[in-house]
């Protein structure tokens, strides 16, 4: 009986695999990458330039970033159970799985210390920030890359790879 | 009454580069455009929707309060600001990008979209679309900045309202065109690997291992 009901909980799956007109996940990771990456790009250009403000708007990106990447793991997680990797995406939809999550505690992080940072004195911010800052801009472009192949070269959740994988040829 | 059909040559000039193409009809392995478009989309809807939070802040005060999380009306509106502006700078990339791979995008054919559009009437939105979009955010930036340095200098909502209902809009325009885009690849397989060596004929299990 759970099973059953299990089953009607997402619409028939369509000629994408997906119980939704498109991929969700990518939309909700504009999100995530727009949002990591501008703050940290503001809190380098705040420290250079030493425009203050900008820290303020670093912080809020952040914030955002932080919320919008659980939204995003939601998502993947669906999608990704729904994609049939094939090949070496098999390992590359794992890596990328792995390094989601990973970001989500780093991002955690980031956004609690930052919080107590702002608290303390919003106009300033510690030369450890910006080595943080650094680690967290290439963990979002090292999974950037990764979800860019699982899409651009193995195609998942594309027409035309979901037709081949139902007649059964990858 | 026609008198005269189109007559098209036989070559693509895509042939003058096809040696330095590799299968997903790029020179390099991952197109560039749909990356920038994360930060085009991201920046330019939050700075919408900061601005928003800007505008409603009396509302808003007692739930920062009640979360105890300072906040500042002009730093709300700070990201309006210059999340528009990186918007607007990076946007230029985005269509260039774009434009450089729309030229060399090869649709898989016989394709008919969700939206029941073939591929060059789906490229064509999405290509002068994309030119028209950039347009009204560079446009909407200078708006924007005479909002804040001039017109709303000492005011508290640094953003009028019509303004906030073009973002709103333009937010309704990106989903629509996003779309497009995601059909463009999704779809019509344009620039995807795997898509492009299914349609000639080639075996995954061998070609992508």
């Amino acid at each position: 009986m759970g099973l059953l009901m299990l089953e009607h909980l997402l619409p028939p799956l369509n000629d994408h695999n997906l119980p939704w007109m498109d991929t969700i996940h990518p939309i909700v990771v504009h999100f995530v990458i727009a949002m990591a990456l501008i703050s940290v790009l503001f809190d380098f250009i705040g420290v250079v330039t030493g425009r203050r403000a900008l820290f303020e708007v670093s912080w809020w990106n952040l914030l955002f970033a932080t919320s919008a990447i659980f939204v995003a793991i939601m998502f993947g997680q669906v999608e990704a159970g729904l994609a049939n990797p094939y090949g070496d995406a098999r390992n590359i939809l794992n890596i990328h799985s792995t390094i989601g999550w990973s970001l989500a505690g780093v991002l955690s992080v980031l956004t609690g210390w930052r919080y107590v940072l702002r608290a303390k004195d919003p106009l300033s911010l510690p030369l450890a920030f910006l080595g943080a800052d650094s680690l967290l801009a290439a963990l979002v472009v090292v999974q950037v890359f990764l979800g860019d192949k699982l899409i651009w070269i193995y195609g998942l959740h594309t027409v035309k790879v979901v037709e081949a994988m139902r007649a059964g040829l990858v | 009454m026609q008198f005269f059909n189109v007559v098209l040559p036989s070559e693509s000039p895509l042939n003058q580069i096809a040696a330095g193409l590799g299968p997903n009809d790029l020179p390099y392995s991952l197109p560039i455009h749909p990356n920038l478009v994360h930060l085009t989309i991201g920046l330019f809807v939050i700075a919408i929707a900061f601005d928003f939070a800007g505008a409603f802040y009396p509302l808003e005060k007692r739930i920062f309060r009640f979360l105890a999380l300072p906040v500042t009306r002009p730093g709300l509106h700070d990201v309006g600001w210059y999340n528009l502006l990186a918007c607007a700078v990076i946007s230029f990339f985005t269509v260039t990008a774009g434009f450089y791979e729309m030229l060399t995008a090869v649709p898989l054919a016989g394709v008919k979209s969700t939206f029941g559009l073939e591929s060059f009437v789906t490229m064509t939105w999405h290509g002068v679309g994309g030119v028209l979009i950039l347009l009204v955010i560079v446009l909407m930036t200078i708006w924007r900045g005479y909002q804040r340095f001039v017109w709303r200098k000492d005011m508290g909502r640094q953003v009028q309202w019509p303004y906030l209902f073009a973002g709103v809009v333009m937010m309704g325009v990106l989903g629509l065109h996003g779309t497009l885009g995601a059909q463009l690849a999704a779809e019509f397989g344009v620039h995807i690997t795997a898509d492009q060596l299914l349609a000639a004929g080639a075996d995954l299990k061998e070609a992508l291992p």
